[in-house]
């Protein structure tokens, strides 16, 4: 895969799985209401019968005959029979991707899981980049005793196993999902303070920068106008494989059953879910798994496209 | 012939080097004990300690039965009268007139593993250890009605009580007996410090042999134990997985034989396997939501009644339980002796929920689907514990059904421990939660109402004089049969009041490896018959 | 060379003591304790407060602190909360058996990864490279937990090729010798290679792109010019140069390692490090926590030291003592 192409094909993954999982319910045709008793663990492709009666509720299942005198809602516990007095509608309708253990669309859970998943990752991919290039250009600007200082403490946070600090902290803590994106931020942001810091310290003794300050610009114009633009490339390819890592993160903890509470489906806490009924359902852990590694993927290809730009840019 | 003879000889005499085999243990029938073979049971969590007083969770309990043993046995005779006892360590015992006091004959060939006999110094000790403050034993309250226990000789024990009620014995009988002569020279300060394992010794059909903590515990037939025959298995070996589920993907891979509880919504990979048998029984508890009962919109039993009329019981039984249990009806157990066998579960009825919320003054002024009063509306936040996911399905389903009836809920998902914190606080609406159901019927801990600042059970803050009464002069009655019509009372009087909406009697699925012949299984323990177990070894291990 | 070793241990000494302060520090801050997780609603206010002062918890934090920094330094990690035993006695015991699967699994990530590395290098775009890249990124993608749920169901259920959990089989308990290897082999298989695979994928891809910038050098070309094989010029010239990121990359894969393997551990009952972790975690055994975090922590410090040594040894250039 050449590194261009691999850049436009993880851009175009991405792009997709966002706007499917923002844009995905309205445009996509509204699932089947859930029904637990008659339409739980369906395979993907389910082709079901809803039928909705005059009080509101609606039931499905794949078996429904209609006749003249009545409808006859089949399940695997009882059948029920409706008069067509009782019936507003029957539409026919499709799991796509299969139902869960309450009925539910996994389509739908998976397009809300992803919101989720991608928020709490993104929200912590913005707090370690907000943390990380402070703490770096901090270091690089605020004289040896500081810099040392930041640095021991970068180095002693990265001793740390990601997922040792996690635990350790998720355990103690038991966070809500903004509090987990906040943990999450906060335990990675290491990395990029070591490369902010490494960027400005290398541009500072660059020939440009000193003509700048030499004119006299200010130090917030050095900044914004050769600081930010240099440090751009690095940061963005760093944030691409960060936010990959934090997805992956926030799945390994669900999974291990100290992610976000289960009210709130993730996409690792839907693989860890799924995982109980891997037999009865392949689906409901099969699904998230695809998800997060497309997402992964898609990040990563963005990553390495630009690292392949910056040094074809360095090389020119 | 001859060299046959010679050899199996030679065998007996290994044998008997091997392990110290007293005389006493000779099985009844005359045929030696069958060699064994070993059954590999799947548990989910450690023994916390290898002193049965240390320990706080019934997994362990369960383990430790297996070597310090109890003065009688509780048989499964809970349908008619109280359970009743059969002898065990305790070969027979006596009332006295006054029925106040209880002599128990042991058993004078019971020995610890070590060679020590077991006599009413283990007994009276073991009473001491469970009273003692020091140690800590959290079930020490059932012992509050033992005024003494005392040696009368070496195989002889007296036990005193304050006053006569129908489970003397069954409190007596509680907590395993422990061997003093080894036991007694730590002293209780240093109980909770002190290393266990290199205590222990066994008096009970299996004796600890290994123990890799977090990963397995093995346990070989005792050659001291006192009872006859001796158990069949040579092996009991306990494989720790933190996981239910990978417990159960090692059950069908074949690499443990036995396990006590699989979740029902997991059966189907189960039932098509004809090398695993299903025990399928009734484990004395119930699921239920407890409401809050002392201020509030659910104050109002009409209210409680209406949600409990709108929550279709049979679909959670069918959705969650895959059909395994039945509808709850009230605070008793519908098979113990004491349920009133008059009441019946409410029935399900949406039509009858939304008229009975009218009449207590809920209806959707404002139409936006939901019932109000004075222009506040309807709304119950369910509580459900984050590590249980049949119980947050239950929540969901509550949520759909009382939506129907125009009640607002929310189910949120707790861990554990706030969820116990927010439970004992008595603030919640509403909480999803399970109780287990001694065989000593007490209601008192549940219903009475509370006092004030006490740390107590009753979640929901029930109160209600008339049952209040009623549970006073239960306890004044000596016999159970006089006990009856008065619990009969009180369970009519708390299904009317519906403090909590009785959802569902659990069933437990046991599943283990068709090898294993003759066992037993019931709700107290899963290793009620274990001297009888046998295996086929044909299937090796 | 013997001056950097000994410098490098030295300053070992003041991170492993900020990187104890550090965990001290976050276990301190948190709200609960210990006795919340016994969960039994009629503790009453005096058994907590007893469970609290058997464990020291009811001391001012700076006492706390000393106490147990002081008890660190002699060696004594504490008592398990839990199973009350000496914490270092739970240590020796589960850190062999992570030991195995992680040297395990860092033998299949680094073997394959350089074999599937030089195979790819061999003809860059061709199908090779291609799809084993492609495979390498959805491997790299995919959750652990997710690929390992997914080996247990394939080769331990439907084909019943390798045990499902735990480190040996119960009958093993008896076995010595090769057949207790054996054993213990058959149940290595699974859990090494969910945790290698992704590593592998991973060195591979990075391999792949050092010997493709190794492969545009100049004595590279000059060694084509000179006629060498090509072979010759993949295994001997651009192969050794690439190998010095991948040993630094060695260094920093350790924390990932060491991480993965509470994921793998816990899916497969493996009785390591990290199933020690999460199972104190659960019971809120702060003192094994802690020892579990900072041990992970000194781990990869050492892993560290130990890379920067080995690539010292390898490339002369970084033998001399620059600062």
């Amino acid at each position: 895969m050449r590194p261009s192409r691999g850049l436009h094909a993880g851009l175009a993954g991405l792009g997709l799985l966002v706007l499917l999982c923002v844009f995905g319910p309205v445009v996509l045709p509204a699932p089947p209401a859930a029904d637990p008793a008659r339409a739980a663990l369906l395979p993907p492709g389910a082709a079901v019968t809803e039928v909705i009666l005059t009080d509101g509720r609606g039931l499905v299942s794949p078996d429904v005959t209609v006749g003249n005198e009545a409808i006859v809602v089949r399940g695997p516990f009882r059948d029920t029979e409706l008069s067509p007095a009782e019936v507003v509608s029957v539409r026919k309708g499709r799991f796509l991707l299969g139902s869960d253990r309450m009925g539910r669309d996994v389509a739908s859970q998976l397009m809300a899981g992803g919101r989720f998943s991608l928020a709490i990752a993104g929200l912590a991919a913005i707090i370690a980049l907000l943390v990380g290039s402070s703490v770096g250009i901090a270091a690089a600007t605020g004289g040896p005793v500081t810099d040392s200082a930041l640095m021991r403490l970068v180095d002693v946070l990265m001793a740390f196993p990601l997922l040792f600090l996690l635990i350790l902290v998720a355990t103690l803590f038991r966070p809500g999902p903004v509090a987990l994106a906040l943990i999450l931020g906060m335990t990675s942001w290491m990395g990029l303070a070591r490369l902010v810091r490494g960027q400005v310290l290398a541009l500072r003794g660059r020939t440009f920068i000193l003509a700048a300050q030499a004119a006299g610009a200010s130090k917030t114009f050095v900044a914004r106008r050769h600081l930010l633009p240099n440090l751009a490339g690095p940061l963005s390819q760093d944030t691409a494989l960060r936010l990959g890592d934090l997805v992956l993160a926030e799945a390994a903890l669900s999974y291990l059953g100290i992610g976000v509470s289960p009210g709130m489906p993730t996409w690792g806490g839907m693989v860890a879910q799924g995982h109980r009924v891997m037999v009865e359902g392949w689906w409901l852990a099969t699904f998230p798994g695809l998800a997060i590694a497309a997402l992964v993927i898609s990040l990563a290809l963005i990553g390495d496209g630009i690292q392949e730009r910056l040094t074809r840019g360095a090389r020119s | 012939m001859k060299k046959l003879l010679g050899f199996s000889i030679f065998l007996t005499i290994t044998a008997a080097c091997g392990s110290p085999e007293p005389a006493s243990t000779t099985p009844a029938s005359g045929e030696p004990p069958e060699s064994g073979g070993t059954v590999v049971v799947g548990i989910v969590s450690d023994v916390q300690s290898w002193n049965p007083y240390l320990v706080e969770d019934l997994e362990s309990e369960h383990v430790l039965s297996l070597l310090y043993p109890s003065l009688a046995v509780e048989q499964t005779d809970y349908h008619r009268h109280p359970p009743s006892f059969a002898p065990s360590l305790a070969t027979s015992w006596t009332w006295s007139e006054d029925h106040l006091a209880l002599t128990l004959e042991l058993d004078p060939d019971a020995h610890w593993s070590d060679g020590a006999p077991i006599t009413s110094r283990d007994v009276v000790f073991t009473w001491q250890v469970q009273t003692s403050p020091e140690v800590g034993w959290l079930y020490g309250y059932v012992k509050d009605f033992i005024e003494k226990v005392e040696a009368v000789d070496d195989h002889t024990v007296r036990a005193t009580f304050t006053h006569v009620y129908p489970y003397q014995l069954m409190d007596l009988n509680d907590g395993p007996v422990i061997p003093a002569h080894a036991w007694s020279k730590i002293p209780f300060e240093a109980w909770g410090g002190a290393d266990w394992k290199e205590q222990v010794l066994s008096g009970g059909p299996f004796s600890l042999s290994d123990h890799t903590p977090q990963q397995e515990i093995t346990l070989t037939r005792n050659p001291w134990y006192f009872r006859s025959p001796l158990p069949r298995l040579g092996r009991l070996v306990f494989r720790i997985s933190p996981s239910a589920s990978g417990l159960l993907t090692q059950l069908l891979a074949g690499e443990i034989d036995f396990l006590q509880s699989v979740s029902p919504d997991q059966i189907g990979r189960v039932a098509s396997r004809d090398d695993l048998e299903m025990v399928i029984y009734d484990n004395r508890s119930y699921t239920h939501i407890c409401w809050k009962t002392d201020t509030g919109h659910l104050a109002d039993p009409a209210v409680r009644t209406a949600l409990t009329t709108a929550i279709d019981r049979q679909q959670i039984i069918d959705v969650v339980f895959n059909g395994f249990g039945r509808i709850a009806v009230g605070p008793v157990l519908s098979p113990f002796w004491a349920f009133n066998r008059n009441l019946l579960p409410l029935p399900y009825d949406p039509e009858a929920a939304r008229a009975m919320l009218d009449e207590a003054g809920w209806t959707d002024t404002d139409g936006d689907g939901f019932v109000d009063r004075d222009g506040e509306a309807l709304s119950i936040e369910i509580l459900a514990p984050a590590e249980n996911e049949l119980r947050q399905d239950i929540a969901l389903l509550v949520e759909a059904d009382l939506e129907q009836v125009g009640v607002k809920v929310e189910p949120r998902f707790v861990e554990w421990g706030t969820l116990m914190a927010i439970m004992d606080s008595g603030e919640a609406d509403a909480v999803v939660n399970m109780w287990e159901e001694p065989t000593q019927i007490d209601l008192e801990g549940l219903w009475h109402s509370p006092a004030p600042g006490e740390p107590t059970f009753n979640f929901g803050r029930y109160a209600n004089p008339e049952v209040d009464e009623l549970l006073a002069e239960v306890a004044e009655l000596t016999d159970f049969a006089d006990q009856k019509p008065l619990l009969d009372r009180i369970q009519a009087l708390i299904v009317a009041d519906q403090p909590y909406t009785f959802l569902v009697e659990n069933t437990r699925i046991t599943v283990h490896s068709s090898r294993i012949d003759g066992a037993e299984i019931n709700a107290a323990t899963p290793f009620f018959n274990i001297d009888e177990w046998t295996v086929d070894d044909a299937a090796g291990r | 060379m013997t001056r950097l070793v000994v410098r490098r241990l030295l300053l070992l000494i003041p991170m492993v003591w900020l990187v104890a302060t550090l965990a001290f520090v976050v276990v301190a801050a948190a709200p609960g304790s210990y006795a919340d997780t016994i969960d039994h609603p009629g503790l009453s206010a005096e058994q907590r407060a007893e469970l609290e002062a058997r464990y020291g918890l009811d001391q001012p934090v700076h006492r706390q602190y000393l106490r147990w920094l002081g008890s660190l330094a002699g060696g004594d990690l504490g008592i398990s909360f839990v199973t009350k035993e000496p914490v270092i006695r739970l240590l020796a015991r589960t850190v062999p058996p992570t030991i195995l699967l992680g040297g395990a699994a860092l033998l299949l990530d680094f073997v394959l990864g350089i074999l599937l590395a030089v195979a790819a290098a061999r003809r860059p775009h061709g199908w090779f490279d291609r799809v084993s890249s492609f495979l390498g990124l959805g491997l790299a993608g995919l959750p652990s937990f997710w690929v390992a749920g997914l080996a247990i169901l394939v080769f331990a259920l439907i084909l019943g090729w390798f045990p499902a959990s735990h480190m040996r089989s119960v009958a093993a308990s008896g076995l010595s010798g090769p057949a207790g290897l054996a054993d213990l082999l058959h149940h290595l298989v699974l859990p090494a290679c969910c945790l290698g695979l992704v590593g592998a994928a991973g060195t591979a891809r990075y391999l792949r792109s050092t010997l493709m910038d190794v492969r545009g050098e100049r004595y590279i070309l000059a060694a084509r010019t000179r006629g060498l094989s090509e072979r010759r010029i993949l295994w001997i010239h651009t192969l050794r140069p690439a190998l010095l990121p991948v040993i630094t990359l060695l260094g920093l894969s350790l924390p990932f390692l060491v991480s993965g393997s509470v994921v793998i551990e816990t899916v497969f009952s493996w009785p390591g490090v990290g199933l020690t972790l999460l199972s104190a975690a659960h019971a809120r055994d702060i003192p094994v926590v802690m020892a579990v975090t900072i041990l992970g922590a000194v781990a990869v410090l050492l892993g560290s030291l130990l890379a920067d040594v080995l690539s010292a040894a390898i490339d002369p250039r970084t033998r001399e003592d620059s600062p």
